[in-house]
């Protein structure tokens, strides 16, 4: 595909210019009007959520250093790839004890960039989100724990959480009421709980100066609460179980940033508020549930909710000129 | 009959872990001389065991003393020495040593033997401690642990908060050890040591 | 068999285009029916005839010609000169444009023209020319949206059906992808677009903006390969260039400084080599470009998308596509990327663009026919696509 470049300039003092102009566009057929670089395919994984049992898929880089075996005489735990995100891999597996499973997120080396930026932009966000979290925990948050972490390998091991995410438990809802018609009667009660219960965590960590960066549905954790533990929901009145029992802990802070700033934490919440609408239309409506708690979660919280008046209206961001 | 524990963690087949827990410990001054002296016969980790937390606590600090031995770099002498550094949230070699490691006055004692070759076993090592350490044995476990551990001295060197409030996270993850907020907390903690 | 001329000088090229779109199957023209041409069937297409894209409909470009108005090293180009350039290329450009694509001017269905987003004096000026063209001429004006322009162009010209778009230039840069009969903003530039942050580093270090300063860094960088330390700064799926261009302009002085015996030679600290102009253009590629695959692969992700479209002035560049190509292979995915007729401004991508909307039953009247230098890409209703 010949590149010449045959462009005639004009300088500023707008003298007497040459007049052909450049770019002659002959009726094209001699030439090709586009080169298309397909690069040959490369099997990946795609995006998948669940890993397919008859069918594993295998990510292109393997794991780095010491998870690299993967079984030998005597051990228990076996890795498992979860997901394979745009930024890491996600696998299940054991850490410290074969009673103690892990999330073992894996940020591999990116070919297009720069190796020495590579390993700086790596090594940076293992760091960032490692010590996201293990401040969250300082600060009584709700977050898995940090078990380990190779900032210079690219990978940090966390907590494996139980439960449910938000969004499988507002799904399953549907089911969940058509079995148990005759028991629950609390109409919408269970969501509105579920909804101030979100407003509370996401009040927390606001609080302490943390900026998730990605509020989903997905991202929000159910975790069953052993009772008489600290942290434990008060028991309702009727104790009826419902599908929004439990903690909500906060996972997934990839993206997170600490700062207190109330335009950040307002995208924060916004961000969240069209995660509802677009995955969960149905109860969209109940949303404001959600910004009622965090409003009285903490002192400034309320600024943070005028915030988000002018997010909303800005839509996306500022224009560009040009 | 000493009790010795072997425990392999996960991703480190090669290297098992020999634990020995003591009480009533009567020659702890012999025992911290070997280690200044560097008598080779006596490569441990030598852990004053009130101040640890738990057992994910105690194999936290032998999995990143292992790695980095492994990815080479450890930052003090050997591996042995590295699993009492790695519990200390600071970089400093010899306050870590002051705090968790064992002093003239420790009752309390972990021993922990990494196996770096063949010649160290679960038997060879019973044996050896059995021969030089002064004291009742306890079989290690979690619960042995936490039973022996000085909340407040741990919480202390760990910046943990004091009031049992703020460190308080989600509730157990109902299926294998819990962990609560203050061992979360010092896991992180652990892990970030040295970034 | 619909014919548009093309009109686009949202900043320094101007650009007159001529396209010709094959009949539409089922859509109605109601303005066609003043056209003696409508009542014949358009000829079949020959294999050799002009360039049939993957895309319905085929198209065929019968003339697109540019004049850009290039401003001394060190300087950029400021809206009232750049207004005056195109004031005084715009006729002898449609004239030729006219000559070349042997059209009638009966044969010209409308007229379109850039609305915006871009400088506003340049805006107006070719505004100006399309007005007149269309009172003259007695068509129908189409105002196009820049952006929309070079998509459709791009989707066009490789045949690409749905890919996420990454539209870079001197004035915009945007992660876009189409849902719903609209190109929906995924990502963006949150201060300057990444062309503009290009532009003004060569500036400080005096680099040629003949053919275009991008160009240049782009033949520079080819030499250098020391990577200095620059911010980087992606933001989810948006992008900020401000702190690098600052951060950049910082080293370039510093450069020039010791290059002019001020202060002490510049060397890497690694490897003890004295850092270049080269190694400046080679570092700030590498970096901003790696920031825009990173957001494109987010995009991807988030949709599910296979393909990438590279459009706009930046897109030119071949360290880019390089880069967008090794991220979309171990994706399993596929580049597109047009050359430099259609990634740089260029008038018949305006043609092209709003001969879409035109079939559509889309026309602009004269009172309405202002330019917004501020016009998003997703207010625009693409209504030719389901």
């Amino acid at each position: 595909m010949p590149r010449a470049l045959s462009i005639t300039t004009h300088n500023a003092s707008l003298g007497e210019a040459p007049l052909t102009p450049e770019w002659h566009s002959r009726t094209v057929a001699s030439e090709t009007a586009a080169h298309k670089m397909s690069f040959t395919a490369v099997p990946t994984a795609s995006n998948s959520y669940q890993l397919n049992d008859s069918n594993e898929v295998q990510p292109l880089h393997s794991l780095p250093p010491p998870f690299t075996t993967t079984s030998s005489p005597g051990q228990t735990s076996s890795t498992k790839l979860i997901r394979q995100g745009a930024e890491a891999l996600l696998y299940y597996t054991h850490f410290l004890s074969p009673s103690l499973p892990c999330a073992l997120k894996y940020r591999p080396p990116k070919s297009y960039r720069h190796p020495i930026l590579d390993k700086r932009l790596t090594r940076a966000r293992i760091l960032a989100e490692a010590r996201v979290l293990v401040r969250c925990k300082r600060e009584g948050v709700s977050v898995p724990a940090v078990l380990g972490a190779g900032w210079e390998e690219g990978w940090i091991a966390i907590e494996w959480v139980n439960g449910s995410t938000v969004r499988d438990a507002i799904f399953g809802r549907k089911t969940w009421r058509q079995e148990n018609q005759a028991s629950y009667e609390g109409g919408e009660k269970d969501l509105v709980g579920l909804m101030h219960k979100i407003g509370c965590a996401v009040g927390k960590l606001h609080q302490v100066g943390v900026i998730h960066g990605d509020l989903t549905t997905s991202n929000l954790m159910l975790r069953p609460t052993v009772s008489g533990a600290e942290g434990g929901e008060e028991p309702s009145a009727t104790s009826a179980a419902t599908p929004f029992d439990g903690t909500i802990t906060l996972i997934d802070f990839g993206l997170a940033a600490q700062s207190s700033q109330e335009e950040d934490r307002a995208v924060d919440l916004y961000v969240l508020e069209r995660a509802f609408g677009s995955t969960h239309p149905e109860v969209e409506h109940l949303f404001p549930e959600v910004l009622k708690a965090y409003g009285e979660s903490y002192k400034g919280a309320k600024v943070v909710l005028r915030k988000l008046e002018d997010v909303r209206m800005r839509g996306r961001k500022k224009s560009m000129i040009g | 009959m000493e009790e010795l524990v072997t425990l392999t963690l996960p991703h480190l087949p090669l290297h098992p872990l020999f634990l020995s827990l003591f009480t009533n410990l009567e020659n702890a001054s012999f025992l911290r001389q070997q280690l200044l002296d560097g008598n080779q016969e006596f490569e441990y980790a030598f852990l004053d065991a009130r101040m640890l937390l738990s057992e994910n606590h105690v194999l936290a600090a032998c999995f990143r003393a292992l790695n980095d031995w492994q990815r080479g770099r450890l930052r003090s002498r050997n591996v042995h020495s590295e699993i009492v550094f790695s519990l200390s949230p600071n970089n400093n070699i010899a306050e870590s040593f002051r705090r968790f490691g064992i002093s003239d006055t420790t009752t309390d004692l972990l021993a922990i033997k990494v196996s770096t070759s063949s010649e160290f076993t679960a038997e060879s090592v019973r044996t050896h401690l059995s021969q030089h350490v002064q004291a009742d044995s306890v079989l290690f476990s979690d619960e042995a642990i936490r039973r022996g551990a000085d909340l407040a001295r741990i919480r202390k060197v760990y910046k943990a908060g004091g009031d049992g409030g703020k460190v308080n996270g989600a509730a157990g993850t109902g299926g294998g050890a819990a962990l609560d907020g203050v061992e979360g907390f010092i896991l992180g903690t652990m892990a970030l040591k040295g970034s | 068999m619909p014919i548009a001329i093309g009109l686009e000088g949202s900043a320094n090229k101007l650009g007159v285009g001529v396209i010709h779109h094959a009949a539409y199957p089922h859509s109605s023209h109601r303005s066609r029916q003043d056209s003696p041409l409508s009542s014949s069937p358009p000829p079949p297409l020959k294999a050799s005839d002009g360039d049939a894209s993957l895309t319905w409909p085929p198209v065929r470009i019968l003339a697109n010609l540019r004049h850009t108005y290039v401003s001394p090293p060190g300087s950029g180009f400021l809206p009232k000169d750049t207004a005056a350039h195109h004031r005084r290329w715009v006729v002898r450009l449609v004239k030729q444009a006219m000559k070349q694509a042997d059209v009638r001017i009966e044969d010209i269905d409308c007229v379109c023209f850039t609305k915006g987003p871009g400088m506003g004096a340049p805006l107006g000026a070719v505004a100006i020319a399309a007005r007149m063209l269309s009172l003259l001429w007695n068509k129908p004006l189409v105002g196009v949206n820049h952006c929309v322009g070079h998509i459709e162009m791009g989707r066009s010209i490789t045949g690409a059906e749905n890919p996420v778009v990454l539209y870079v230039s001197g004035g915009n840069t945007q992660i876009i992808a189409y849902s719903a009969q609209r190109y929906r903003i995924f990502g963006e530039a949150l201060d300057i677009a990444v062309g503009n942050c290009l532009d003004r580093f060569a500036r400080v270090l005096n680099i040629s903006n003949d053919p275009a300063p991008g160009y240049n860094i782009e033949q520079m960088a080819k030499k250098g390969n020391i990577l200095v330390e620059l911010p980087y700064a992606v933001k989810g799926m948006d992008v900020s260039f401000s702190g690098i261009l600052a951060r950049i302009e910082e080293l370039a002085h510093r450069l020039e400084s010791s290059a002019q015996g001020q202060s002490e030679p510049w060397k890497d600290e690694d490897t003890g080599e004295v850092i270049t102009r080269e190694d400046l253009c080679f570092t700030l590629q590498e970096t901003v470009f790696a920031m825009l695959v990173e957001i494109t692969e987010r995009a991807m992700a988030h949709v599910g998308a296979k393909q990438v479209l590279i459009v706009g002035g930046v897109g030119c560049n071949m360290r880019l596509q390089e880069m967008m190509g090794m991220m979309a292979a171990e994706r399993g995915g596929s580049v597109y990327a047009t050359d430099e007729r259609f990634c740089i401004d260029n008038g018949i991508m305006i043609a092209h663009a709003g001969l879409l909307a035109w079939g559509m039953g889309f026309k602009t009247g004269l009172d309405e026919s202002g330019c917004t230098q501020r016009f998003r890409t997703d207010e625009v209703w693409i209504n030719w696509r389901d």
